[in-house]
């Protein structure tokens, strides 16, 4: 598999405060990363790295084996989209005029919309079933439908690379079902790359390909989203105790956040 | 309706205001003396109340996208208390000077204007990184601290620079002619051909810099371009006829919810509406108690805040 992003020694200060520190690790291509860890770990500020937003202290990035510095913002947007945490609904937009949007870095100030656009478009809400509601407006979607117009926004500018920030967290588990399922066939049927941020354990070990682990700015753990699930693991990660359950129609090893205090047990 | 159609109706009732306004008013016997009113007098005026009010609502329409806050106006973000600083120190200083044909009062308010918003953004990034919210309540605080200066100056005056400053403070389109167009004139333009250009720009910062950013705007060289052509803009405004508040949060506020947030309509539209606003505005101030006058940025204000608050409940009852 041919890499397609390299964080090498990647560190992050803002106003004396370290948000990254020293991290380092690859992505292949078509690879699922879940960026996991506690508040404050640094993941939003990774992500923020990863789009060109935020000034690095030291380190380097690259896409594609190109330093992210050398591109420029237009450039970066066609390789890398983001979803951010959800408030598509506070945007007072049709929802059809803002994933036409998205393809800002494809134009020049006056150039039309060509039949490129209107295929890209097409095809993110068919992908994400949001072709019945193209012509509401964005305040009268539910958190959902919000959500699912956010990643046909971000698809519609045809990255190799899609970043999301907490996808699910203010949905409810039905919508949180819907938009899992969603990612997982971006990454899978359509070969996006996907490193999403998320709180959600389980989801992370049985939806992602591989798991960032990150505690105050430090990479202290990546691997294989199977061998997530093991009490040393989450336990230092988040200094909380973890008990292990399977799922009773799947299967799965399921992790549960133990009643008991850290030095309690035994 | 679509907005098109919206465009078209707002500028052919622009284009009507701007024609019958110089038409009203007092009537004079003398044909010749009519004459000399209607073109001299009130043609310029009604033209540089189109520019002027077409400029503030522009500028008020970027500062709203760009901070994503109704609120934020050149006005509410010391912009133009700067220009007016810098306005009234000219005034007391009682220099009189040109430089490249352009009047050192207008170069005045557009220093002042560019070190208001200089401070309001240096402050704001000072504080970790800027949110719009830490942008805004810096404003207010370089509002008032401006506002003080310029009570300062006024104070240290003599009483003729003194009046001259307080009647210009309350914003007055009265001694208006040719000449003030050919100096507004540049300014606008440089601003509005920047702003139609960016409207697709504008759109996206609207939705969110992080949002704007990762669709391939590149925030910041955006921001200080809109933040250089709006003083440029409010600058020279508040120097040549003083602030007149109120077009720049009213205008652009009403537009929208005429003909929907997307700038690529909302811009013109705000353009026109701004215009003829001011044209109406400074109609009534030279009608309502004629032959004397009242400054016309009390009647923006007068007229602007209920007619806000009306919209304002109207669109909550509407949404929910």
């Amino acid at each position: 598999m041919t890499t397609l992003l390299d964080v090498s020694n990647l560190s992050v200060q803002l106003a004396n405060k370290v948000l990254l520190s020293s991290l380092s690790f690859q992505l292949d291509q078509g690879d699922y990363l879940c960026v996991l860890g506690p508040n404050g770990a640094g993941k939003s500020t990774l992500l923020k790295a990863l789009m060109g937003i935020i000034q690095t202290k030291e380190g380097v990035i690259s896409l594609n084996q190109q330093s992210l510095s050398e591109l420029s913002q237009k450039e970066l947007a066609r390789q890398v989209s983001y979803v951010p945490q959800a408030h598509g609904q506070q945007l007072n937009f049709s929802v059809i005029n803002f994933i036409k949007m998205a393809r800002y870095a494809y134009h020049s100030a006056f150039s039309d919309w060509s039949s490129d656009d209107q295929q890209a478009l097409d095809h993110a809400a068919s992908v994400t079933n949001t072709e019945d509601f193209l012509h509401r407006q964005m305040e009268t979607l539910s958190g959902g439908e919000a959500q699912r117009v956010m990643i046909a926004a971000a698809l519609c500018q045809q990255t190799p690379l899609l970043l999301l920030d907490e996808p699910t967290s203010f949905l409810d588990p039905h919508h949180q079902v819907e938009v899992h399922q969603l990612i997982q066939n971006l990454n899978q049927q359509h070969n996006i790359s996907i490193i999403e941020v998320s709180h959600d354990l389980n989801h992370a070990a049985q939806h992602s390909k591989h798991i960032l682990a990150l505690k105050q700015g430090k990479n202290i753990w990546h691997g294989p989203s199977s061998e997530l699930l093991e009490t040393s693991r989450l336990q230092a990660l988040y200094e909380q105790q973890f008990v292990f359950t399977t799922h009773p129609q799947t299967g799965a090893v399921v992790a549960l956040p133990s009643e008991l205090k850290i030095g309690d047990e035994q | 309706m679509k907005p098109v159609k919206i465009l078209i109706i707002i500028a052919l009732t622009a284009l009507c205001i701007l024609f019958v306004s110089p038409y009203l008013g007092l009537t004079v016997e003398d044909p010749a003396i009519a004459h000399h009113i209607l073109t001299q007098l009130r043609l310029p005026r009604v033209l540089f109340a189109f520019i002027a009010g077409a400029g503030l609502a522009l500028c008020g329409m970027v500062f709203q996208a760009m901070f994503h806050n109704p609120l934020a106006t050149p006005f509410t973000l010391g912009v133009a208390s700067g220009a007016s600083l810098g306005a009234a120190i000219y005034v007391y200083l009682g220099f009189s000077f040109t430089l490249l044909g352009l009047d050192g009062g207008v170069l005045a308010a557009f220093l002042g204007a560019l070190i208001a918003i200089s401070f309001v953004y240096s402050i704001s990034r000072y504080q970790n990184g800027f949110s719009p919210e830490t942008l805004l309540l810096t404003g207010v605080a370089i509002s008032f601290f401006f506002s003080s200066l310029i009570l300062f100056t006024q104070y240290l005056s003599n009483l003729t620079d003194s009046f001259q400053i307080l009647r210009w403070l309350m914003g007055s389109l009265t001694t208006v002619g040719y000449q003030d167009i050919l100096q507004l004139l540049p300014f606008v333009s440089i601003c509005v051909a920047a702003i139609l250009w960016l409207t697709r720009e504008l759109n996206l910062l609207m939705a969110g810099d992080d949002i704007a950013l990762s669709r391939g705007v590149s925030v910041q060289k955006i921001r200080y371009s809109l933040f250089f052509v709006t003083s440029l803009c409010v600058g020279a405004i508040v120097a040549l006829c003083g602030p007149i508040g109120f077009i720049g949060m009213m205008v652009p506020h009403i537009c929208r919810l005429l003909i929907g947030s997307d700038h690529r309509w909302l811009a013109p539209a705000s353009l026109l509406f701004g215009g003829s606003f001011l044209i109406i505005c400074d109609t009534i101030s030279r009608l309502i108690i004629a032959p004397a006058e009242i400054p016309v940025g009390v009647i923006t204000t007068l007229l602007g805040g209920p007619f806000f608050l009306w919209l304002l409940i109207k669109s909550r009852s509407k949404g929910t």
